[in-house]
């Protein structure tokens, strides 16, 4: 009983002849480019010249990779540098690898802050000066929280901006059918409160609410420590959260366990959760969003970040088969305002260059940004004040950016910034474990208990 | 690109023909420079014998024994080394990661594991390996069949987590079942499982998938084994009057024995490192951790060198009751002199 | 001694069908049946992937394998025409198509305007629709939505179908893995990896298992412990020191210190190990009459190994063979590291992986890409097969 919302299916390989030339269709000089920005930073950069190689999480062909080829392709044109890039699916461990055997690439790019921070500590990373940590706080939107993600501890000990945020991605997201809202007349819910009487309503009409899926390989439990983190920032401060993140408040403490119980309340309930609990650990994350698209629908909603939509049958349609609406605050706890949780790569220098250093200044034009937001199927956000919003390739991608751009507190995935035992670890196994079984305050006695053993 | 295939073409008959330079020059050398023919004294003839036989077998060994102390022996030590510092490697720390190790509950459970895939998987590998060789070596089809045996092999780790990810896959009770294990549950009326989940059983189940590999290997070498086997002696024992049963236990098991040891002890050691299976299908979690796969996560997922190191020291040193008992083996079998 | 002047690795056996298992004589049914089981078994998995790398990638997440073989119960979705579209028909206002997409070939055996209820209503059966009129859909697809009013609807309302779809399979899955890009120069870099990474290390290691086996000197049971020792240790271990190695040389004289030299070298020794320690019992295992006879007549160990134990250890060296191509040939760690992961150095795991996506969406391509990256290491295997039978005659003169 399944399949077919969309017979019409596009081959795969047409799919890809079409989106190999998008790259091409930028052209320098038309659309309503900041070509200004790129003229300026040749008039600069021009006669550069050499070669530069880029270590990146980015491999999808077409896809993420393709587009950053896009951007790093005009770069080329303007400065005569030479790239490499290159990528892999174990990307962490192969820059860990290469940074202590000393043969990093000109520039690693990694989504993981914690990770760079120990790299910064090593010792293995380039500061960027102070100007970098101006030129974000003026440019970016809430500026000051993105300068503090690439700002860490050098060996010597001072706190430097070793990286430059670069490619934005927003995670409060509740993904939906608009076909069988309106079928079963359910509105969008603009409150917490709101969403579980949602939630209680689907239930009282037969249908099961959540799809959620964990699974992700070595990784598994990841998704849930979104769920967590965002559910942190709606009922506890941004203060608290931050302490969190640092351990100062301890993962144990009364206000975790209370986020992780709110988690557990949905999760927990066989008849919330398509599958039911048992499924919630094993299903893939990639393979849970499916249930929104089944007929009947397994599920009606489902929490991921923006790039989930990469995952959806072939052809569906934003608007139509699917939507996303913002996960909303706790009418109870209006003083926390609209709370994002977001991720994003930061961009750092692993060995220092002159192509480098002006790699970094290309980052600063508004075009750099540009040409990656209007790469179609990208899931490109950018906080640069600077970039023109109507070259975004898509509504909802622009609807995102504006989130992104109107959040009262932004906040960056938490697990990310956590040492890599904890938030690429013991977060992820206990969560598992909370699902499959262990009580909330269990699962974050585990956690930290796992944190004072480092 | 046709270009880089001959190039590693080249590679190949540089490699050859300075290999066998090395050998046949080293030999040469060796027998011109230390003679024992009529043109020495008796004295230096016997003494130069002598030296000869004792350098020649260096010969033979200097350039594995170059490979293996670059690649594997330095980092050996350079392990035990990194073992005994913290996590970055910039202080001594004495044994503390030794006990780190012994108090923490996810080192002692993949330890259990362990054991129990060495005492599964090369057993159980082994003798799938030995009855396909057996069965296959006398039915027309038992090359065919012997293909399909060894295809696991040729299948890439990746490969094969996306296969068994099919066998073990769970949809809830209302759903349709994707894997066939669990469709086979709850066609004989059963409630569908959550295999990989479910303690202690998952971890048998990736042994399942190791076995379903090594088992190829096995067989490969065994067949090999058998066949190599006189005809003669098994036509004595049936002239004697043994059957079938017989001639396989008493002729056949006891002619293969070294080969049998050889092949347990490869697939004991392939289990000792076994980490693409468990890393790709559960990732350690549900209490289905593993040595192999604690090292990796702890050396490159959480960057501590040390703690890292010491799991691989752990791995290192339950190898040595293999090791003492390949010597006494190799002592035991007396080539010529 | 001139009874092995012959070539050894001469596939005899496989012609001679008195060959020696054959006078085994269990239950021939008996025996049959046991294999069949047992290959059944362990080309089950293989078979699931197989199927479903010439199925459709929605449909794999949501249905088994098994059933893509037969006609299965599929449902689907479909827009009726706008309100553009209709046309008056004696005062009747009737908006017709088909709710299937051209080229398929279901059989619509109910229809419903709920996706709760997607099969409330039989084919054929009036369906009152909420916007107005009444629909019917045959068993093609077809429907007639009539009304005796004008339409005004802009956007056509969705309805839904119970169909039995026959068994369809697709190649879209090979078609986009053979036509990735870079996909050819991955093939020809795994290539350019393997093939001196298979042959070097066979060589160093025959010498070397020749002097464990058959040269007695101080130490050997010591070196072979060793030797075993040395097959636990971790790759992953080894690592960072020996691309710090690679690094400092690459300072010191100049030259990358990534490329197809140090993944050869890397290769063969993490390969060695196994080589030695195979060929070694292999060699040990070899008649003890002909090397002593051949002893006598005053050959040396040299051309003792050369003449008489190399070709009769041809069968473990091409076993050894297949393992270490196929190791090299599906590794993923080792290049990474050692060649680079630059797009023109990717080798045929590291392409495929990426083509799994940075989050493993596209994952159904992995099947056929599994599929891909098996040909070469199937086509080493049964080219090598033959040679696994050991030459007769050293088996005879061992038992004579």
């Amino acid at each position: 009983m399944h399949k077919t919302l969309l017979a019409g299916v596009s081959t795969l390989a047409l799919a890809m002849t079409a989106t190999a030339g998008f790259a091409q269709d930028i052209v320098r000089g038309e659309g309503d480019f900041s070509w200004d920005s790129l003229d300026a930073f040749e008039a600069e950069y021009g006669d550069l010249g050499g070669q530069l190689t880029f270590w990146t999480p980015w491999r999808d062909d077409p896809g993420d990779a393709s587009q950053w080829r896009a951007v790093v392709s005009f770069f080329e044109e303007a400065t005569g540098v030479s790239t490499q890039l290159g990528s892999s699916p174990n990307y962490e461990e192969q820059a860990r690898i290469d940074i202590a055997a000393g043969s990093p690439a000109n520039i690693t790019i990694l989504p993981q802050p914690g990770l760079l921070a120990e790299f910064a500590a090593q010792g293995a990373l380039t500061d960027l000066g102070d100007d970098a940590t101006a030129w974000i706080n003026e440019n970016y939107a809430a500026g000051e929280s993105w300068s503090a993600l690439g700002q860490f501890e050098g060996q010597d000990g001072n706190v430097a901006q070793y990286a430059f945020p670069f490619k934005q991605e927003v995670k409060s997201l509740i993904w939906y059918s608009p076909v069988n809202f309106d079928e079963m007349g359910y509105e969008v819910p603009e409150t917490m409160e709101g969403l579980f009487a949602l939630q209680d309503q689907i239930k009282a009409d037969g249908g099961t609410p959540w799809c959620v899926g964990l699974e992700s390989g070595g990784a598994t439990g990841w998704p849930a420590t979104d769920w967590i983190e965002d559910l942190m920032l709606r009922t506890q401060t941004p203060e608290d959260y931050d302490a969190w993140v640092s351990n100062e408040l301890k993962f144990n403490d009364p206000k975790v366990v209370e986020a992780i119980e709110i988690f557990g309340s949905i999760v927990k309930d066989d008849a919330n959760v398509a599958g039911g609990t048992a499924a919630v650990a094993t299903t893939a994350f990639g393979d849970s969003p499916l249930g929104l698209f089944t007929i009947p629908p397994q599920c009606y909603m489902h929490k991921q970040a923006s790039f989930i939509a990469s995952f959806f049958p072939d052809g569906s349609e934003a608007g139509s088969d699917y939507d996303f609406f913002y996960m909303p605050p706790y009418e109870s706890e209006a003083d926390l305002g609209r709370p994002v949780l977001g991720s994003g790569t930061l961009i750092s220098i692993t060995r220092d260059s002159d192509a480098a250093r002006a790699f970094i200044e290309y980052l600063k034009t508004p075009i750099a940004h540009e040409i990656w937001m209007a790469q179609p199927n990208s899931s490109f956000l950018t906080a640069h004040t600077g970039a023109n919003v109507d070259v975004y390739s898509s509504d909802a991608l622009r609807q995102q950016g504006e989130i992104l751009l109107e959040a009262t507190t932004f906040r960056f995935d938490g697990s990310d910034m956590m040492p890599g035992a904890i938030g690429a670890g013991s977060f992820w196994t206990g969560m598992v474990d909370f699902v499959n079984g262990l009580s909330a305050q269990q699962a974050a006695d585990q956690i930290q208990a796992s944190w004072d053993n480092l | 690109m046709i270009g880089q295939v001959l190039n590693a073409i080249l590679a190949v008959v540089v490699a050859l023909v300075a290999a066998g330079a090395y050998f046949w020059g080293s030999n040469w050398l060796l027998d011109k420079f230390l003679r024992s023919d009529a043109g020495v004294s008796p004295g230096a003839s016997v003494r130069n014998d002598r030296l000869r036989t004792s350098i020649r077998p260096w010969l033979f060994l200097a350039p594995a024994l170059l490979f293996l102390s670059l690649y594997l022996v330095y980092p050996v030590f350079e392990t035990v080394r990194l073992s005994l510092m913290n996590n970055n490697s910039t202080r001594f720390i004495g044994l503390s990661n030794y006990l780190w190790a012994i108090n923490d509950a996810n080192f002692r459970q993949s330890l259990l594991n362990n054991f129990l895939w060495l005492l599964i998987v090369p057993a159980l590998s082994t003798a799938f390996g030995l009855v396909i060789a057996v069965l296959a070596d006398r039915l027309w089809w038992g090359n065919i069949a012997k293909s399909l045996v060894f295809m696991p092999m040729a299948i890439s780790f990746v490969g094969a987590s996306v296969i068994w990810r099919f066998v073990y896959a769970y949809r809830g009770p209302d759903q349709a079942q994707i894997g066939v294990l669990n469709a086979l549950a709850t066609g004989m009326g059963f409630a569908p499982q959550n295999w990989l989940t479910n303690i202690p059983w998952n971890s048998f189940l990736l042994m399942v998938i190791l076995i379903w590999i090594q088992t190829g290997f096995a067989m490969v070498i065994l067949s090999a084994a058998l066949r190599g086997i006189p005809e003669e002696t098994l036509e004595a024992a049936r002239i004697d009057g043994a059957n079938e049963v017989q001639i396989f236990f008493t002729i056949m098991i006891p002619q293969i024995t070294s080969t049998l040891i050889v092949v347990w002890t490869t697939i004991t050691i392939t289990v000792l490192k076994v980490f693409d299976i468990v890393f790709a299908m559960t990732g350690g979690q549900f209490q289905t951790e593993v040595l192999a796969n604690l090292m990796y996560s702890w050396m490159f997922r959480s960057g501590d060198f040390g703690r890292g190191s010491t799991i691989a020291v752990v791995i290192l040193i339950a190898v040595m009751p293999i090791m003492i008992w390949n010597i006494r083996n190799a002592n035991r079998e007396q080539g010529t002199r | 001694m001139s009874t092995v002047s012959a070539s050894p690795a001469a596939p005899a056996a496989t012609a001679e069908p008195a060959s020696a298992f054959a006078r085994l004589r269990i239950g021939r049914i008996a025996a049959n049946l046991a294999l069949l089981l047992i290959v059944a078994l362990w080309t089950f998995p293989t078979a699931g992937l197989l199927i479903s790398s010439v199925r459709d990638a929605d449909q794999l997440a949501l249905s088994g394998w098994w059933t893509s073989l037969t006609t299965s119960e599929a449902t689907g979705a479909a827009a009726l025409g706008t309100a553009a579209d209709q046309t008056d028909e004696d005062g009747q206002y009737v908006i017709s198509g088909d709710i299937l997409a051209d080229g398929t070939s279901f059989t619509v055996s109910a229809v419903g305007i709920t996706s709760r209820e997607p099969g409330a209503f039989g084919v054929g059966e009036p369906v009152e629709m909420r916007d107005g009129g009444i629909l019917t859909v045959d068993e093609t697809g077809a429907y007639r939505w009539t009304s005796a009013t004008p339409f005004a609807h802009e956007r056509g309302p969705r309805v839904y179908y119970v169909a039995s779809e026959p068994p369809r399979f697709t190649f879209d899955n090979y078609v986009s893995v053979l036509t990735a890009n870079g996909i050819g120069q991955s093939f020809i870099n795994s290539l350019t990896v393997a093939i001196p990474a298979t042959v070097v290390p066979i060589l160093i290691a025959a010498f070397a298992a020749y002097a464990l086996a058959w040269m007695s000197f101080p130490g050997r049971g010591i070196l072979v412990a060793i030797i075993v020792g040395l097959l636990v240790v971790p790759l992953q271990m080894s690592l960072i020191p020996i691309l710090r190695i690679y690094n400092g040389i690459a300072l010191t004289f100049g030259g990358e210190a990534k490329g197809y030299l140090g993944v050869w070298l890397a290769h063969t020794a993490f390969g060695l190990p196994l080589a030695i320690f195979l060929l070694r019992n292999y060699m040990v295992g070899l008649p003890r009459e002909i090397m002593e006879s051949a002893r006598m007549d005053g050959a040396t160990h040299f051309q003792i190994f050369v003449t008489m134990v190399l070709p009769l250890s041809f069968p473990a060296l091409a076993s050894f063979a297949i393992f270490q191509f196929l190791w090299v040939w599906n590794d993923l760690l080792v290049a990474l590291i050692f060649l680079g992961s630059q797009d023109t150095e990717l080798v045929l795991t590291g392409r495929l992986v990426n083509l799994l996506g940075t989050r493993g969406n596209n994952w159904e391509l992995l099947t056929a890409g599994a599929f891909v990256s098996m040909i070469v290491p199937l086509i080493v295997f049964f080219s090598l097969q033959r040679y696994f039978v050991r030459g007769l005659l050293a088996g005879s003169v061992k038992g004579g």
